[in-house]
Formats: C-alpha cells, structure tokens, sequence
C-alpha cells in the first residue's frame, strides 16, 4: 500500500494557527458556538476603545483611573485570549514581551497630554519594534532603526524644547479633535484587520499557507523514491512506486510550495518524469526514468535541508551581507532613487525653513 | 508540534499598532505629536513587511523595509521643517488654527469647553531677615 497519503485539501499545518485557533476554540467551548470566535477580538477591542476614549486629552477629563482599568482589562482579556499556553520558549517570551511594551507605549503616546512624554513613548515604540526584528531574523534592520530613530527622537526632543514649552493647558495638548469618532474609526479598523487574520487563520484557504507541506511525507516519499531509482526494470520501477498517478500528484503538491526557487527546479524534474514516464510505457527503456528519480531525491534533500522542522524556509541569523547583495544587486535602482530621494528632502527642508518668519501669514 | 509565534502574532501587532498612530492621528491637535503618530504607523507596517520576509524566507520584505526607513526619514525632514513654518507664523502647535484650510461644506471646529485654569505658581518661600539691624549709621569708608 501507498503509505500516508494525505488528503490535499483537509491537510494542514497543525502548527500555523495553532494559537489562534485554539484561543477560539477555548471560548467555543465555553459556550459562544454561534460567535465563530468572535468575541475573543471583540471584547478586547472595545475596552481598548473604551479605555482610549477616556484617557484622550480633553478640557476636563475622565479620572485617569477608569481608562488605566479599562487598559488594563483590555491587555490583559487580550493576552489571554491569544497567548498559546504552552511551553514557555525564550522566543515566546521574548515576542510576547516586545509586543506587550510596543502596544502599551502606542497608547501612552497617544493618549499623553505632555508632548515630551510622548516622544519618550516613542522611544519604546522603537525600542521593543527593533526587538521583535531581531527575534525575525533582521539585524541589520534594528540597527538601522535604531540609530535613524534615535536621530529623529533627538530632534524631536529639541523640537519639543524649542516649541512647546507653554506654561499651562494650552489649545494644542488639552484638547482632542472628535475623540469618540477617531476612536471608533481606528477600533473598527483594528477589528476588522484582526478579525480577518484569525479567520484566515482558522479556515482553509490557502491565502498564507502552503498546506501540502509535510516533512514527514516528504521523507516519506524521498525513501519510496530511492529505493524505486535503485531497481533495474521499468516494471519493478513501476510496482516499487504503484500508484503512479498519486506519485506524480504528491510530488506536484511538494512543488508547488510558496514559489520558491527549488520547487521550480522540482516542477522542472517533475515535467522531465513525466515525459521518460510516457517514453517508457512505448518503449519499455528504464535509464532516464532512474536518472530523473535520482534527480527528484536530490532536489527533494536540498529542500528538506533548508527547512525547518516546521517546513518553513531557514532564514540565516547572519543575512546582513545577503541583504546588502540584494540592495545593490536586485534593487540598484530603488537603493539610488532613495539617495535622490533623501537629497531633495534635504534641499526642500533647507528650502522651506531659510524664509524669514512672518512670510508664511 | 511547533509552539513558536507564528506569522499572525507579528502581523496582530502590526496592525494594532497601525491602528494606535491612526486614532493619535486623528485625534491629536499637536502637530508634533501627529508627526510621531504617522511615525508609529510606519513601524506597524515594518513589522508586517519583516514578518513576512522571515515567513518566506527571502530578503525582500527587509529590502522594503529599509526604503520604508528612507522614506521615513525624508517625512522626518520635512515635516520638522513644515511644523517649525507653522510654528513661526501662529506661535503655537495647534493644528486646528489653520482649520481655515478644510473643505468648503466643513464645519469649523469650535472649541465649546473653556481650558481648565493654569494651575497657580507654588509661591515662593518667605525667608526671616537674618541677622541684626545695625545700630550705628554705617561709617562711609575714606580710603
């Protein structure tokens, strides 16, 4: 028998929406079938909206205790719903604790009256961003971010200094403009933006996913393979790999993984099979059918090697050179146009400053 | 079985973090703390371009990201230089003094709620005269 052979459309990763799917799960259980997991976004979000309603600045402001409560509850109903319970990782830890600090000092920056403490807010912003591109392989992005952003929070610091230095409320810092219709805006945006990832999450649509796959069937087919290029008949070839048509299926589905350079060169092998097949049902020759499953094992091998256990592409800590290659290789152009780009921002800055004050009334 | 954060965790907080800089966008009236929103923007929609470079396992998304950095840093530029204009002809941060510039069916934004009072300086600490009031008229110095 064909051993494993998994069903295209109902298999998936069991990995990929673990999290989500299973934070929807737990409150399908509780008793929320009809929702389809909603709520689990839901409730969040409005708290969010609730507590960043109260907390904007206005003339008199709600008791800052009732929007930190419904902060608090919202970050946390959120982390609860949507932290995996599972073994506590370092990345975990570390991505959960990135993110809680980046969404925390989002909604200080924009709910501080004090446009210094805002910037500070910033700061964290960047800080904890950097943190989450370091945990996704991208170190030469976080130090980009860092040392460009550390530049622009200086000068917005002096700016600070220079400009909003009014003793007292003042019209800028004290009020809001349309609080409640702002906050409905970006919350329904929010909820809409999450609510479709966790439903792609959850269904079956191969939007993200590559659902075909499977480092077990993989393995699985390599060994079937081998051993197929290591007889010497067409006809022992033939019942070593029994179901031809499933073969060829299985391996086009491998193919056919995210349009990666190797699955091209699998397509490729594949479309060479396919012809020694037909080659061989007329005249019964074996050697280039052996040749090209030798080829397939291969290709197969290199692709299993640079995937993780996951069969998520391998992306090396160390790709700051591969990064620079592709920026002066791939995007030559793009990498000049943005150094015009920076000098006319230069020029047009200078340019809109140099004139006197008063100009401008 | 993996139980590392998946592509969805970075792209939740990309998009929560976008959200966050539009309401601070919209809701702010001090130009530089607009200015930092639209910053924080840009940071949620690098998170998502890096999350998905890691996913495919590929450099582009990064690439993309650093032109983000790029454009990020020429909006910095100018939009000091714009807030410092503005600054200079109203003497303050206040985006809604220049609400003559909205559409012409808008209404104006009327500010209904007078500001709270400033609160009133600590006065200063009164000291005690030290020392004792000198009995002599004070000689005027010959030399």
């Amino acid at each position: 028998m064909w051993p494993r052979y998994p069903q295209r459309s109902r298999r998936k990763y069991p990995e990929r929406s673990d999290v989500l799917m299973r934070s929807i799960l737990i409150l399908q259980i509780d008793g929320s079938p009809s929702a389809n997991g909603i709520w689990p976004i839901a409730l969040p979000i409005a708290l969010g909206l609730v507590a960043v309603y109260l907390l904007l600045p206005r003339p008199r402001p709600y008791p800052v205790v009732w929007g930190s409560a419904a902060a608090g509850l919202a970050i946390l109903l959120g982390g609860w719903f949507l932290i995996r319970r599972g073994i506590a990782f370092p990345e975990n830890v570390l991505f959960y604790a990135f993110s809680a600090i980046a969404i925390v000092a989002g909604g200080l920056l924009i709910t501080q009256r004090n446009p210094v403490r805002a910037a500070l807010s910033f700061a964290l912003v960047v800080l904890s961003t950097c943190g989450l591109f370091l945990l996704q392989a991208a170190p030469f992005l976080m130090a980009a971010t860092v040392i460009v952003y550390a530049g622009a929070i200086i000068v917005t610091f002096i700016f600070v200094i220079m400009l909003a230095q009014q003793a007292g409320p003042s019209d800028a810092d004290d009020r809001s403009r349309e609080p409640l219709l702002s906050c409905v805006a970006g919350f329904v945006l929010m909820a809409s933006l999450l609510f479709v990832l966790f439903r792609d999450a959850d269904s079956k649509m191969p939007s993200f996913k590559a659902p075909t796959f499977d480092p077990a069937a993989l393995d699985d087919l390599v060994t079937r393979t081998r051993n197929a290029a290591q007889e010497n008949s067409a006809s022992e070839i033939a019942r070593t790999l029994r179901d031809t048509e499933a073969f060829q299926e299985y391996w086009q589905a491998a193919a056919a993984d995210r349009g990666s350079s190797e699955s091209r060169d699998l397509t490729i092998a594949l479309e060479s099979l396919r012809t020694h097949w037909q080659a061989w049902k007329t005249s019964g020759e074996a050697q280039p059918m052996k040749s090209t499953l030798l080829h397939l094992v291969a290709l197969a091998e290199a692709m299993r090697s640079q995937r993780n256990g996951n069969g998520d592409p391998r992306m090396p800590a160390e790709n700051v050179a591969a990064l620079g290659g592709s920026l002066f290789t791939d995007y030559l152009i793009p990498v000049e146009l943005g150094g015009t780009l920076l000098l006319v921002a230069t020029i047009g800055a200078i340019a809109i400053t140099g004139r006197r004050a008063g100009e401008l009334r | 079985m993996s139980q590392l954060p998946s592509l969805y965790n970075y792209l939740t907080v990309g998009a929560i973090l976008f959200t966050l800089g539009m309401i601070g966008f919209l809701a702010r009236r001090n130009l530089i703390v607009m200015f930092l929103s639209a910053e924080m923007m840009l940071q949620g929609a690098a998170i998502n371009l890096v999350a998905f470079a890691r996913y495919r396992g590929n450099l582009q998304g990064q690439a993309f990201t650093l032109f983000i950095i790029t454009v990020a840093a020429c909006e910095a530029a100018i939009a000091l230089a714009l807030i410092l204009m503005l600054y200079r002809s109203r003497r303050s941060l206040d985006v809604s003094l220049w609400q003559e510039l909205r559409e012409p069916g808008q209404e104006p934004t009327v500010d209904d709620e007078p500001l709270p009072p400033a609160p009133a300086e600590a006065p200063l600490p009164k000291l005690t005269p030290a020392g004792l009031e000198p009995t002599q008229p004070q000689e005027a110095s010959h030399v």
